[in-house]
C-alpha cells in the first residue's frame, strides 16, 4: 500500500517536472515575439504597439539568460507560486480554484448521473442478454464511442437546445446550464460501463449459484438482490474507477464545447491565448487529478484483491 | 488472404467502411483533383449538384474536394503516427525485456513521465509549441501512443525471453532479428495489430478535438474538427453541411474500433 | 432465462429521467428591472489600459470628452476646453458636482492624479506628448504638449483615459477596484466571464431607468444569438453573418446594423522589391473583387471600401470617388508593364523571381482569415501567389518594427483616437509609418503638408486640405483598403430607446427602457 502511494508521489513530482520544463521550452521558444503577444493579450487587438511590448517586457523580466530563469522558473513552481496570469494579471492560484470548484462539480454530477444510466440499463441488458433490447443498446453505445465526445455534444445541443429549446446552448449561471454538458459526459462514460456491467450481469445471472439460489426458492427479485448484485457492483465499480482517468479528456472537450469555465476550459484558452502561467497552472490541476484518481484506482484494487497485498506485503 | 480470411466478421466490416473511405479520398485526388480552397462566393450554400456532389460551403467552396482532403489529412495523420509509435513502441518494448537493468529502468522512467498527464493534455501543450504545426501534432500523438505499445509489448516479451523455446534458440546461435520473429513477434502480433487500430482511431479523434478547439491545424487547411466548428454557425442554413464532416469522423472512428476487433 | 425483476422496469426509467429533465428545463425568468448584455468582449482585469472599453460601454467610467455619432466632440467630464495659438498648451474646464462611485468628488488634483497614472501605461498615442500637466484651481487642468498637437481634445476621449476615484489604485498604483462617474457602478466582476452593475443614483447626468445590468462575455456569436433568441439576453454585440440570417426570421428580436469607423485594410511593405513598385499596388487593388467580399462574405452590400476613411468620418471620407470595381484585365496588363510576365505554372516571373508574397493575419477577427482566403484567391487569377498565414494580432506591430512583415490583413480602428488628423499625424508623417498603417512609404510632400494641417489654426480651409490628403493616399496607394466595417447588433423587443454608438464608447444603457409588459 505504502509502495503504491510512493510510486504515485514520485510520479506526481515527475509531471509536476515535466509539465514546467515544457511550459519553460514554450517561453523560451517565442522570445522576442513573447512580449508581444502578451501585450495583445492584455491591450487587445486594437491598442498592440511595440512602445505596450516593451512595458510588458520590461516588467516580467523577459531578458534575464535562459538558464538562470529556468531554475527560477522550477523554484517557483516546487514553492507552489503559479504566478501571475499573463492576460488578467490576476494570481493563476485563484483562478485555478474558481476553475477547479465548476470541474469538480461537471464531473461529479456526471459520474453520478453516468451510473444512473449505467447499472440500470447495464442490469436490464444483462438479465436480457442477447435480446432485442441488448442489441439496441449494443448499438446505441457503439455508436456513442465511435464518436468524439465533442460530436456527440454538438448532437445534444441541436437537439435540446436548438430544435427543442429546453436548455441553455453555453456558458453558466444555473443549473439548466449544466444539464447538457453534463448529460453530454454521462452518456459518453455510460457508454462503455453499461457494457461492461451487462456483462458481469450476464455472467452472474447465468452462473450455477444464482441458479441453486432459485431452486432454493428465492424469488427471481430476491435471489437478484442479494447474490447476483453484489457480484455486479464490485468489477463494474473498479471499472468506473478506470473510466474516471478518460473522463478528464472528456471534461477538457466538453468545457469548450460549452464554454463552461472550469480547467478545461481554462487549459484550451490558455494555448489560444499563449497565456503560459495559466496553461502551466491548468496542466498541473489535470495532471495532479489524473495521478490522483490512478492512486484511488490502484488502492481500490489492492484493497478488493486480496491476492495483491500478499504479493506486495 | 490467409490474414484477411483471420478476421471476425465485424473486423470485415470495419476493413470495408475504411476502404470505402480511404477509396473515396485517393479516388478524388486523381479523378476530379478539384481544389477545395477555391471559392465561388455566389455559390455559396449551394446544394449539390454534378460539379459539388456534396454541395458547396459558406464560400462556395466544394465540400466534395474538402471533405476528401479532410479524409487524406486524417488518414496520413493516423498511418504515420501508428506506424510511429508502433515501431517505436515495439522496439522499445522488446528491447526493455530483453537487456533489463538501468536500460529497462530509463524507459519505464520515460514512459511513466508521459502517463502523469492526461494524453490531450500533453497535444494540446505541444500545439501550444507550433500553432497550427502538423508535424507538432503528430510528434505529440506519435508520443502519447508508443507508451501502450511499450507497457504491453515488454510485459509479452519479458515471458518469451524467459520461455524455454527461446533459451534453447538462442544457445543454437541464432542471430536476434531471427529470435524476435520466430518467438517474440509472433505472441505480440494479434495485440499490436489491434492497439494499432485503436491507435489510429486516438490519432484521428486527437487532431478533431485540437483542431475544434482552435488550436490545431489552421484554415483554411480542410481539417475535419475544423470544419466542424467552421460550420456550426451554419447550422440554421444548411445543417447538411454540418453532418457531413461529422458522419465522415464517425465513419473513420467506428471503422477503426470495428478493425480492431476486441473490446479495448 | 429469469424473469425481468421489477426493480429494473425500463419504462420506469424513462420515466424518471424525463422527468427530472423536464424539471430544470425552463429558461430563467427575466426581471422587470434588470438587462443582460452579451458580446465577445472579454473582461480580463479592472485596468483601463487593458479593459477600459469594456467598462466605457458598461457607463462605468468617463472621459473628460465625450464623442458624437459623427465623430465632432462633445463636453463629458469637461465642459469646456481651449488652447494657445500654437497648440501646444491645453486648458480643460471640469464639470462641477460630480461625484464618483465611492462617494468622493471629482476635481482638479484627482483628474491630474488619475490622468498620470493613465501615461504611465500603454496608450494608443505617443504618451510623451504630454509633458506636465498642471492645476492652477480645483476645476481648471492645464495640460503642457511636446508638441504642437491639434487633435489632442479627441485624445481624451479614449478609454484609457478615464477619470478614477484615487481610491482605486492601491500600492504602486495597482489597480485594486475601478470607481468610476458613470451612471452604473460595478457590483461584481469575474474576469473575463461577467460583470454585474447596478443604477449610481448621485450620477451627474440623467440617471437611467433600468436598475441592474449584467454582461456576460459570450465566445461565439451563434451563442450569442441563440441568447437572445431564448431571452437570456437582452442585447447581443458583434454578430457574424450567418448569427444575423439566423435572427433576422424572429419576430422578437430587431437586429441593427451599422457603419463603425473601422476599415479592413491591406497593409503592405513598400520597402519589399515588389511592392515598391507602384503600378503592382494598383494591380493588386484592381484585382480585389470587393463586391464578392462584401456581399458573399460579409453579406453586406454597399460597404466596399475605395479610401481609407469610411463614410461617417466628416471631411475625411469623399463621397464623390468612383465605388471600387474589380478589372483583372486591367491588373494584368499594369503587372505585365511591371515586368512581370505570366509562366505556365499560372505564376507571374521577373527575372526568374516569382510574383510571390506572404500575408500575415490574425485570429481574433475571425472574417480575417476568411477574407485573407478569398484574396489568396482573386490574387492568383492575377498571377500573384499568397501564403496566408495565421498568426496573434501582434505579430503586425513586430512585424512592423523588424521589418519582416511583407504583406498584412488588418481591421483598423479609427474610433480610439476619433480625429482622423490624430491617426493621420501619428502615421503619416514619416517613412517609419505606424504600426497599424502604412510601412516604409516615402512621400515628404504629403508628410509636411499633413504637418502643416496639424498647426493651423483655420477651420476655413480643413476640407479641401483633407481631399487633398486623401487623394494623395488614394493615388499612391501604401494601404489597401479592402471594406468598411459593420457592426450586427440584435435587440430584444422587450427594450424601448435602443441606438448603436458608432464609436462603440457606450452601450447607451442609461437611455434603456424595460416596454411594461401587457
Amino acid at each position: 500500500m505504502k509502495r503504491i502511494l510512493l510510486n504515485r508521489l514520485l510520479q506526481a513530482i515527475l509531471m509536476m517536472w515535466s509539465v514546467g520544463t515544457l511550459t519553460f521550452i514554450l517561453v523560451r521558444l517565442l522570445p522576442g515575439d513573447m512580449a508581444y503577444k502578451i501585450a495583445a493579450g492584455r491591450y487587445g487587438d486594437d491598442a498592440v504597439s511595440t512602445a505596450a511590448a516593451n512595458a510588458v517586457s520590461a516588467e516580467l523580466g523577459l531578458d534575464k539568460p535562459a538558464f538562470q530563469q529556468y531554475l527560477h522558473w522550477l523554484w517557483d513552481l516546487l514553492s507552489l507560486d503559479l504566478g501571475n496570469s499573463l492576460v488578467s494579471g490576476a494570481p493563476i492560484i485563484v483562478e485555478l480554484q474558481n476553475q477547479l470548484s465548476f470541474t469538480l462539480v461537471l464531473a461529479g454530477c456526471a459520474i453520478v448521473v453516468a451510473a444512473l444510466i449505467a447499472f440500470p440499463l447495464g442490469m436490464f441488458c444483462g438479465v436480457k442478454a442477447d435480446s432485442g433490447w441488448d442489441r439496441a443498446s449494443l448499438t446505441m453505445s457503439t455508436f456513442v464511442r465511435s464518436q468524439p465526445v465533442f460530436c456527440l455534444g454538438l448532437l445534444l445541443i441541436f437537439l435540446f437546445a436548438m430544435e427543442l429549446n429546453w436548455f441553455p446552448v453555453a456558458g453558466y449561471g444555473g443549473a439548466p446550464y449544466a444539464i447538457l454538458p453534463v448529460l453530454t459526459l454521462a452518456i459518453s462514460l455510460a457508454a462503455v460501463s453499461s457494457r461492461v456491467v451487462r456483462n458481469s450481469t450476464r455472467t452472474a445471472v447465468n452462473s450455477a449459484w444464482f441458479e441453486f439460489s432459485r431452486i432454493k426458492g428465492l424469488s427471481s427479485r430476491r435471489a437478484f438482490v442479494r447474490h447476483a448484485l453484489p457480484n455486479i457492483l464490485l468489477p463494474a465499480l473498479a471499472f468506473m474507477g478506470i473510466q474516471l482517468i478518460g473522463l478528464i479528456e472528456g471534461v477538457i472537450m466538453i468545457e469548450s464545447l460549452f464554454a463552461w469555465p472550469g480547467i478545461g476550459h481554462g487549459l484550451s484558452h490558455a494555448v489560444f491565448a499563449r497565456d503560459i502561467p495559466m496553461l502551466q497552472g491548468t496542466a498541473l490541476v489535470m495532471g495532479f487529478l489524473f495521478v490522483l484518481i490512478n492512486a484511488l484506482v490502484d488502492v481500490s484494487y489492492y484493497l478488493l484483491d486480496p491476492r495483491q497485498q500478499e504479493v506486495q506485503s | 488472404m490467409t490474414f484477411i480470411g483471420k478476421l471476425s466478421t465485424q473486423q470485415r466490416t470495419g476493413a470495408v467502411i475504411l476502404g470505402c473511405l480511404a477509396l473515396f479520398a485517393v479516388a478524388e485526388m486523381f479523378l476530379f483533383s478539384i481544389d477545395g480552397n477555391q471559392q465561388f462566393l455566389a455559390q455559396a450554400f449551394a446544394s449539390p449538384d454534378w460539379q459539388a456532389p456534396l454541395g458547396r460551403d459558406q464560400f462556395g467552396r466544394n465540400m466534395f474536394a474538402r471533405l476528401a482532403g479532410g479524409l487524406r489529412i486524417s488518414f496520413t495523420l493516423s498511418l504515420v503516427c501508428v506506424v510511429t509509435s508502433a515501431v517505436l513502441g515495439v522496439l522499445a518494448g522488446v528491447a526493455a525485456a530483453w537487456r533489463g537493468g538501468w536500460f529497462d529502468n530509463v524507459l519505464n522512467f520515460f514512459a511513466n513521465t508521459i502517463l502523469a498527464l492526461p494524453g490531450l493534455v500533453l497535444i494540446l501543450v505541444f500545439a501550444a509549441v507550433v500553432p497550427g504545426s502538423f508535424v507538432m501534432i503528430y510528434l505529440a500523438i506519435s508520443l502519447v501512443l508508443w507508451v501502450e505499445y511499450f507497457r504491453l509489448v515488454r510485459a509479452i516479451a519479458l515471458n518469451q525471453v524467459a520461455s524455454p523455446a527461446l533459451q534453447s534458440s538462442m544457445l543454437m546461435g541464432f542471430g536476434k532479428f531471427y529470435l524476435f520473429r520466430r518467438h517474440i513477434w509472433p505472441a505480440l502480433k494479434a495485440d499490436v495489430f489491434s492497439l494499432a487500430a485503436f491507435g489510429a482511431a486516438t490519432s484521428v479523434v486527437a487532431m478533431s478535438s485540437v483542431g475544434f478547439v482552435y488550436v490545431g491545424l489552421k484554415p483554411p487547411t480542410p481539417e475535419l474538427g475544423l470544419m466542424i466548428v467552421e460550420l456550426f454557425p451554419y447550422y440554421h442554413e444548411a445543417p447538411w453541411l454540418l453532418l457531413e464532416p461529422i458522419s465522415l469522423l464517425f465513419l473513420i472512428v467506428l471503422g477503426f474500433h470495428l478493425l480492431a476487433g476486441k473490446a479495448r | 432465462m429469469p424473469s425481468l425483476p421489477a426493480v429494473f422496469s425500463f419504462r420506469l426509467i424513462v420515466i424518471v429521467f424525463t422527468t427530472l429533465l423536464s424539471l430544470t428545463a425552463c429558461t430563467p425568468p427575466r426581471s422587470p428591472d434588470k438587462i443582460v448584455i452579451s458580446g465577445p468582449f472579454e473582461p480580463v482585469s479592472y485596468d483601463p489600459a487593458s479593459s477600459g472599453y469594456i467598462f466605457s460601454r458598461m457607463q462605468v467610467i468617463e472621459t473628460l470628452v465625450d464623442v458624437n455619432d459623427d465623430g465632432t466632440l462633445r463636453p463629458g467630464l469637461a465642459t469646456g476646453w481651449q488652447s494657445n495659438d500654437d497648440f501646444s498648451e491645453w486648458t480643460f474646464h471640469l464639470r462641477e458636482g460630480v461625484k464618483f462611485h465611492d462617494g468622493s468628488t471629482m476635481n482638479a488634483e484627482v483628474v491630474r492624479k488619475s490622468l498620470a497614472v493613465a501615461f504611465g501605461k500603454p496608450v494608443p498615442f505617443d504618451a510623451s506628448l504630454v509633458k506636465d500637466i498642471t492645476i492652477p484651481d480645483a476645476h481648471t487642468v492645464v495640460f503642457t504638449l511636446s508638441q504642437h498637437y491639434r487633435p489632442f481634445p479627441s485624445l481624451m476621449s479614449n478609454y484609457t483615459m478615464a477619470i478614477l476615484s484615487p481610491a482605486s489604485f492601491g500600492k504602486f498604483n495597482r489597480m485594486t477596484a475601478l470607481i468610476g462617474t458613470g451612471p452604473y457602478k460595478i457590483t461584481d466582476f469575474q474576469p473575463p466571464h461577467n460583470i454585474s452593475t447596478i443604477r449610481f443614483d448621485d450620477y451627474w447626468g440623467r440617471p437611467g431607468t433600468i436598475k441592474e445590468v449584467e454582461y456576460i462575455t459570450g465566445h461565439r456569436s451563434e451563442t450569442r444569438a441563440l441568447m437572445v433568441k431564448t431571452g437570456q439576453a437582452d442585447i447581443v454585440y458583434n454578430l457574424d453573418p450567418a448569427a444575423v440570417e439566423m435572427l433576422k426570421s424572429d419576430d422578437s428580436v430587431s437586429v441593427f446594423s451599422e457603419l463603425i469607423p473601422r476599415t479592413t485594410l491591406i497593409k503592405l511593405n513598400l520597402d519589399d522589391p515588389i511592392l515598391a513598385d507602384r503600378s503592382v499596388r494598383q494591380a493588386l487593388s484592381l484585382a480585389l473583387d470587393r463586391t464578392g467580399i462584401a456581399s458573399g462574405i460579409l453579406r453586406v452590400p454597399g460597404i466596399e471600401a475605395n479610401q481609407l476613411f469610411g463614410p461617417g468620418m466628416g471631411v475625411w471620407h469623399m463621397d464623390d470617388l468612383p465605388p471600387p470595381s474589380q478589372s483583372l484585365k486591367q491588373a494584368k496588363a499594369l503587372l505585365e508593364q511591371a515586368g512581370w510576365q505570366l509562366a505556365n505554372d499560372g505564376v507571374r516571373y521577373r527575372n526568374g523571381k516569382s510574383l510571390e508574397m506572404n500575408m500575415i493575419t490574425y485570429a481574433n477577427r475571425p472574417e480575417l482569415i476568411i477574407i485573407a482566403t478569398a484574396i489568396q484567391d482573386q490574387w492568383s487569377q492575377a498571377g500573384v501567389k499568397l501564403n496566408v498565414h495565421m498568426e496573434n494580432s501582434s505579430a503586425i506591430p513586430s512585424g512592423h518594427t523588424d521589418g519582416t512583415l511583407q504583406t498584412a490583413l488588418m481591421a483598423r480602428n479609427f474610433a480610439n483616437i476619433p480625429d482622423p488628423l490624430g491617426i493621420l499625424l501619428a502615421d503619416f508623417t514619416s517613412e517609419q509609418g505606424g504600426e497599424w498603417g502604412p510601412m516604409n512609404w516615402q512621400n515628404p510632400s504629403l508628410f509636411s503638408r499633413i504637418e502643416q494641417i496639424g498647426r493651423e489654426t483655420s477651420e476655413a480651409s480643413l476640407p479641401a486640405q483633407a481631399r487633398d490628403v486623401i487623394r494623395t493616399i488614394n493615388d499612391d496607394l501604401p494601404l489597401i483598403p479592402v471594406v468598411y466595417y459593420m457592426q450586427h447588433s440584435a435587440v430584444s423587443d422587450r427594450l424601448q430607446h435602443f441606438s448603436f454608438d458608432p464609436y462603440e464608447r457606450s452601450f447607451r444603457i442609461a437611455d434603456l427602457q424595460i416596454r411594461s409588459e401587457p
